[in-house]
């Protein structure tokens, strides 16, 4: 698989086509456990709520935007900070799209990545 | 299927707020089992078991509670359901007075909270969400803006829950918070999770709730004649995987959570007199009394701006002053609701009396599942 652009891989049923990330073993609509297939994520998504955090555990850096980030083509609604927009600018229905972040280091010094979504047709802030 | 109602002998609390670290976990759950032993006129050695929900309170705290309470060697087993554990601690007891197990039970929800968590709660470590940066403020701030844009909501309508919910809390000796809290300083208050602000969060607070549950035999044992409040039926479902680009406030584990109360109790839900509700934020308050179908879609808010769920209004919701006035130790809540459950239907709760208090209803929900509606949700059916 390659990673450019990054995709997320969720789980679609091959009975009711329906598809869920993160990947599950199960259709979470049909209950299928049989037939589930990797599927690729589309990286366009919008934004369907959002918030700025101000406040978190001593561990967290703040303030950031985490949002619902709605992936039309696939239907599938995700959890996500939200980057290249300043806060006070994120409203309801920004585009954003996919992108790969440092996460954290594993035990053998690897780093590991996790995902996010940058704002689209806005000017980059960072 | 119908079990037996479980008849609630007597409640007790400790004040819920910040206590310094000698006030244990185990001193304060045992305060408030000691209150409650009182409150029913019972002693140590008429109870058969300890049921105890807490989150924070590390392996088993309830066998600590025990020996420290003096019902060591007895059954004791402990609940974690985040911040339905107390609920959850009552809906075991519940079920084993059913059964025939026991006859007199103790229930206590108990955290200390203020000496290890600080700067609000969050998922498992292990739960993508934590992973991804979200904190329960997160997901109640995601909830509110969502909620205004959808139904034309205010954000004043919204910060009306913590003025009402505080008013109410003038009248709760228990409260963590007793002082009445003008809108102007909710909506001036520090941004938490825009656009939700300090005070539409609930405390960290430490704490402790018991609850004495009976069978009819176990009333007997104790010698109490008179009715006393019952515990008609206690619902749990938990939240399920989210398919598909719906409501993001659909709250539908609000309404299983609903159609288990009205199933197990066979009260429906226009006899509910009052409700103590999960308000561990303002937005929360609206979106899950809409969701268990007492209050019209999307006109909670607006319910709470225009005083319908204050005291004296078509259906008061919180008269104890919620999770945002009492504090939120997390695993003493459940327990908590039902401490204020038993006074209103006694008709004993004083200036935050609901008048004629007859059928009564506690909610809970507790943390969050990555990809789901919810964590775990308990609702609590009482009868006088």
């Amino acid at each position: 698989m390659s990673l450019e652009p990054p995709r997320l891989l969720a789980s679609r049923c091959g009975a009711c086509a329906t598809t869920t990330f993160p990947p599950r073993e199960f259709c979470p609509a049909c209950r299928a456990v049989d037939g589930l297939e990797r599927a690729e994520l589309d990286t366009r998504g919008r934004v369907h709520s959002f918030t700025v955090v101000r406040q978190a555990p001593p561990d967290v850096e703040v303030p950031y935007v985490l949002a619902w980030v709605d992936l039309p083509v696939d239907r599938v609604r995700l959890m996500a900070t939200v980057v290249g927009v300043e806060p006070e600018a994120v409203e309801l229905d920004l585009p954003v799209e996919l992108e790969l972040t440092p996460f954290a280091t594993d035990a053998d010094g690897a780093e590991l990545v996790g995902f996010r979504f940058r704002a689209t047709g806005t000017e980059v802030a960072s | 299927m119908s079990l037996a109602p479980a008849h609630v002998a007597g409640v007790g609390m400790v004040r819920f707020g910040k206590y310094p670290l000698d006030v244990t976990l185990e001193r304060m759950a045992a305060g408030a089992a000691r209150a409650a032993l009182s409150d029913a006129g019972a002693d140590l050695t008429q109870v058969d078991g300890l049921y105890v929900g807490h989150v924070f309170g590390g392996p088993v705290a309830g066998q600590r509670v025990a020996a420290q309470l003096g019902l060591d060697g007895k059954p004791v087993s402990n609940h974690e359901n985040y911040c339905a554990s107390g609920a959850t601690a009552l809906r075991e007891a519940w079920v084993a007075l059913a059964a025939g197990l026991h006859d007199v039970v103790l229930v206590i929800g108990v955290e200390k909270m203020t000496d290890r968590v600080s700067g609000g709660v969050r998922p498992d470590p292990g739960d993508l969400d934590a992973a991804v940066g979200y904190v329960m403020a997160a997901g109640h701030a995601m909830s509110a803006r969502r909620y205004m844009a959808d139904h034309g909501a205010t954000r004043e309508q919204i910060a009306a829950v913590a003025v009402k919910n505080h008013a109410h809390s003038v009248h709760n000796p228990f409260a963590q918070y007793q002082v009445p809290i003008p809108l102007e300083q909710v909506l001036g208050a520090r941004p938490i999770a825009e656009p939700l602000g300090l005070l539409d969060c609930s405390p960290i607070s430490d704490g402790a709730a018991a609850v004495l549950l009976c069978s009819d035999a176990g009333l007997r044992r104790l010698g109490v004649t008179g009715p006393v409040p019952r515990v008609l039926g206690v619902g749990l479902v938990s939240g399920a995987v989210q398919t598909g680009l719906g409501d993001l406030n659909a709250e539908d584990v609000s309404r299983r959570a609903g159609e288990e109360a009205w199933k197990l109790s066979g009260v429906g839900p226009d006899e509910v007199d009052l409700v103590e509700m999960h308000d561990c934020f303002t937005i929360a308050e609206i979106v899950r009394t809409e969701g268990l179908g007492l209050v019209p879609r999307g006109q909670g808010a607006a319910w709470a701006a225009d005083g319908h769920t204050a005291l004296g209004g078509r259906l008061p919701v919180n008269p104890s002053g919620g999770l945002l006035s009492r504090g939120h130790p997390v695993g003493a809540t459940g327990a908590a609701q039902v401490c204020e459950l038993t006074w209103q239907l006694r008709g004993t709760a004083g200036g935050r009396q609901v008048d004629g208090a007859r059928t009564a209803l506690a909610y809970c929900k507790g943390g969050t599942v990555n990809g789901t509606d919810g964590g775990s949700v308990t609702t609590v059916v009482m009868t006088r």
